[in-house]
């Protein structure tokens, strides 16, 4: 499939290989000029899978994120990623290269790219177990506001709930500090809940869940 | 040979066939049973008496939960054990109330599977899937709470908000009716109720800024017949400063007019989901239902008034869904401390000590309330069956310590009642939490709490079963559990009230005292309302034990049937 797509992007290099957190930046904005140039080339027809191997560039081949900023989404439920594709189309949710990306998807195909992603495996980050210590406050922080009552059991989340079990820590600290802020606008609740708690039990929670599986 | 082999090979076949047709008519008659597996209105009408079957997730159409057979009873109750134990699929939260029609079992799960099983053997009939669609918005947990059935058919609300009707002796999918759009915060959890040719159905939501219905659908052919909006266009009220006992609430009138004036009625996002059966009053012809908390939660300021008729009891015609009454036990609610548990009609004393038609709420501030069912007014509220402390403190934005917290009380958990003993048994939750507000915009079908609850981790939790004389609004006995209660009770003629605990533990209690006079270990927490069946003569007891998401209780899957022999 890349074969297919390459060629027609400026410096062809796939961006795969260049993912480090240092030089994320450079190569986020060139996966989203290609990106873009890409999608807007694609017609309503084609298959969703020209768009996938764009997705992957930054959500990564294997399904493991080249910035640890970028989020698993393989394996992330349906329902959830459709309505984060929703939302950045709508400005509810704002990220530099989501927003630009989802502006040019139409719902069916928010909805076709959702069950493509979860119908991948999980990926298994490698990330490590938290401590007791650490996983005792993260309890504290679940007993206080039952995060475990809309992520489900293990954090594996459902429909539009989303897996948090193995997910990235970096991105968990942001995205639960981003709600916190309301950086994140697009589910309030979930803002509610994060100023409820504390900045340490935030880091808390992120180290715990990054290391669950 | 070859042609002998083929005709040989045809005739097995055959014989197969035959031999398939015969064992699957045998499922799907359950034996003897055969024709009598069609429920008619009559028998549904009929319910509270039936020693056989139950056929109401609350027993009968008043909702008492009172089995009429007294088989198991106080001298025997101790030798009952488990006649059999069926384990499903799915290992996740269990509310699901079981329905007995002649023999044969429906239970639900989480994520709408339902099982139809022999009530003697527990073996499984069929099984159904129901393939949800990518979007569910659901606050607390995959639940469901079971079907209700009607002529051939037994019928499902789902997480993605469909109603569906299954052929009952198959489970094959008869029709399917769109509810209302997920993707605003609609699901099902509740049961349906089946009443002439109907199914009725509310919603939940009251955390995604919807707007709460019951909705009537055909029982045949699953066309939407009417829908009562919980949230009238005028949902401003009478600007109640006191709640249904009296206590004042605090609200900041002038600020709410000021708000009302700016933006207008917030009826369009206001909540009011409908989580658990209505009542039916069959010679009345209206139904009697709970409406839950005003979206969002616990942040009144985007929604001036009343918030009509959140936090409710309300009476509609079963024909046309027309209003009929009302009444608001907390107007403008910043605590989530709404009406959950389903009402129950039953005869009553009022003030002055007449009988009169009544209905009884047991409500998340602890209190089991007492109406006149012809005006749905208020004849009393019990004493308080849980602390409560610090109420109506504002929620702040440090978080204001109040109790009960926002579980309550009682959840959603029915009551049972013993109308010989006028009592009423309740379970109830003790877990102190501090409420916290804070004010976002409708996100158009995200979630929006204004806020939270928290509960506060250094303080002892637990929970207890009381029974309430509701002709005095007295606490006749009450149970400690070392854990907060949730799931339901039943009562029977046997003088004994049922109910299981989030530890794994199910008990059996004298009706008149509250001894234990037995209990059982399930293993995971049994937190779902049990019923009673009779089947070849012989009373079972059955209750499923799959844990709770809400508190977190250990998760299984057992549905166990007990019986004394
Ligand atoms: C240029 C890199 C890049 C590309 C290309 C990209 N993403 Fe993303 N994606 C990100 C980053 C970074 C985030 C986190 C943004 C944030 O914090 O809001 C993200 C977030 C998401 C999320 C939210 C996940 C969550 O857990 O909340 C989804 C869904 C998503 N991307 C889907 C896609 C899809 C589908 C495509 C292809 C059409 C795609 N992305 C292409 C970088 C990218
Ligand atoms: C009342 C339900 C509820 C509770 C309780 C809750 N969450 Fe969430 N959470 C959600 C929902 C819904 C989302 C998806 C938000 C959206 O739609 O964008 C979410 C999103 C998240 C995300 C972002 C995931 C991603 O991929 O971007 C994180 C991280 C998270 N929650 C952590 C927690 C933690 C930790 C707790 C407990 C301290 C918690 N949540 C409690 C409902 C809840």
């Amino acid at each position: 499939m890349a074969g297919l797509l390459w060629p027609c992007l400026p410096g062809a290099d796939a961006p795969s290989r260049h993912g480090t957190a240092g030089r994320s930046r450079g190569v986020r904005a060139a996966v989203l000029a290609t990106t873009l140039m890409v999608l807007c080339q694609a017609s309503r027809a084609d298959p969703i899978e020209e768009k996938v191997q764009l997705c992957n560039a930054c959500h990564g081949e294997n399904g493991i994120p080249q910035d640890v900023q970028t989020p698993v989404i393989w394996g992330q439920h349906q329902g959830y990623l459709y309505l984060q594709l929703r939302d950045y189309k709508r400005g509810t949710r704002k990220s530099d290269p989501m927003s630009t990306i989802a502006e040019t998807l139409e719902r069916d195909e928010m909805m076709a790219l959702a069950e493509y992603f979860a119908g991948k495996p999980w990926p298994r980050l490698g990330q490590p177990s938290a401590s007791d210590a650490v996983a005792a406050q993260a309890q504290r922080a679940n007993v206080a506001v039952n995060c475990t009552g809309c992520h489900l059991g293990a954090y594996q989340g459902d429909g539009t709930q989303p897996r948090l079990a193995g997910q990235r820590r970096e991105y968990l600290v942001k995205s639960m500090i981003e709600f916190r802020t309301r950086t994140r606008g697009n589910n309030p609740g979930m803002s509610d809940l994060m100023l409820s708690i504390s900045e340490e039990a935030i880091a808390a929670c992120a180290e715990y869940l990054a290391g669950l599986q | 040979m070859a042609r002998l082999g083929r005709f040989a090979a045809i005739g097995t076949a055959f014989a197969l066939a035959v031999v398939c047709t015969a064992s699957a008519q045998e499922v799907k008659t359950a034996a003897k049973y055969g024709d009598m597996s069609t429920v008619t209105q009559d028998l549904l009408n009929r319910a509270g008496g039936d020693g056989n079957n139950f056929l109401h997730t609350n027993g009968d159409y008043n909702q008492l939960r009172f089995y009429p057979n007294r088989q198991i009873n106080v001298s025997n109750v101790a030798r009952l054990r488990p006649a059999w134990i069926f384990q499903t699929e799915v290992k996740e939260s269990l509310e699901t109330t079981p329905i007995i029609v002649n023999g044969v079992m429906y239970v639900t799960t989480s994520y709408n599977h339902v099982y139809a099983l022999d009530a003697r053997t527990g073996e499984e009939l069929w099984h159904y899937k129901q393939k949800l669609g990518p979007i569910t918005t659901y606050c607390c947990g995959p639940n469901n709470r079971g079907v209700a059935v009607h002529g051939d058919m037994v019928y499902m609300g789902t997480l993605d908000a469909k109603l569906v009707a299954l052929e009952a002796k198959t489970g094959k999918l008869v029709w399917q009716a769109d509810i209302a759009d997920p993707e605003l915060g609609y699901s099902e959890t509740m049961a349906p109720t089946a009443v002439n040719g109907k199914i009725l159905i509310g919603t939940n939501g009251g955390e995604y800024g919807i707007r709460g219905f019951v909705k009537a659908f055909d029982a045949k052919s699953g066309k939407l017949l009417w829908t009562f909006y919980t949230i009238p266009e005028n949902s401003v009220g009478v600007w109640a400063e006191k709640d249904a006992t009296g206590r004042h609430m605090l609200r900041d009138i002038a600020a709410e007019k000021a708000q009302l004036a700016q933006t207008g009625d917030p009826y369009k996002t206001l909540g009011g989901g409908v989580w658990q059966n209505p009542a039916v009053d069959l010679a009345l012809n209206r139904i009697f239902f709970m409406v839950g908390n005003p979206s969002p939660d616990l942040d009144g300021s985007l929604r001036p008034g009343d918030n009509l008729y959140t936090n409710s009891l309300v009476s509609v015609n079963l024909d046309t869904g027309q209003y009929v009454c009302h009444f608001q036990y907390i107007a403008h609610d910043v605590w989530d401390l709404d009406a959950v548990s389903p009402p129950i009609l039953v005869d009553v004393r009022n003030s002055q000590g007449q009988v009169v038609p009544g209905v009884l709420h047991a409500g998340k501030t602890g209190h089991v309330y007492v109406h006149n069912r012809n005006d749905c007014s208020l004849i009393r509220f019990s004493e308080a069956m849980v602390p409560q402390e610090n109420m109506w403190v504002l929620p702040t934005k440090e978080g204001a310590r109040m109790l009960p917290g926002a579980n309550g009380g009682v959840e959603w958990s029915p009551m049972a009642v013993n109308p010989g003993l006028g009592l009423t048994y309740a379970i109830n939750l003790h877990q102190p939490m501090t409420y916290h507000v804070e004010s976002s915009p409708y996100p158009q079908g995200k979630l929006w709490l204004g806020g939270a609850f928290k509960v506060i981790p250094a303080e002892e939790q637990w929970g207890n079963i009381t029974a309430v004389d509701y002709n005095t609004g007295k606490i006749r006995w009450q149970v400690k559990t070392p854990q907060p209660m949730i799931g339901g009770v039943l009562a029977t003629a046997g003088g004994l009230v049922f109910t299981g605990e989030g530890n794994g533990l199910f008990k059996a209690y004298d009706a008149e005292t509250g001894a234990t006079l037995w209990k059982f270990q399930a293993g995971a927490g049994v937190n779902a309302p049990p019923s009673s069946y009779t089947v070849d003569g012989k009373q079972y007891i059955v209750v499923g034990a799959g844990g709770n998401v809400q508190l977190d209780y250990k998760r299984g899957n057992s549905i166990i049937a007990f019986t004394v022999d």
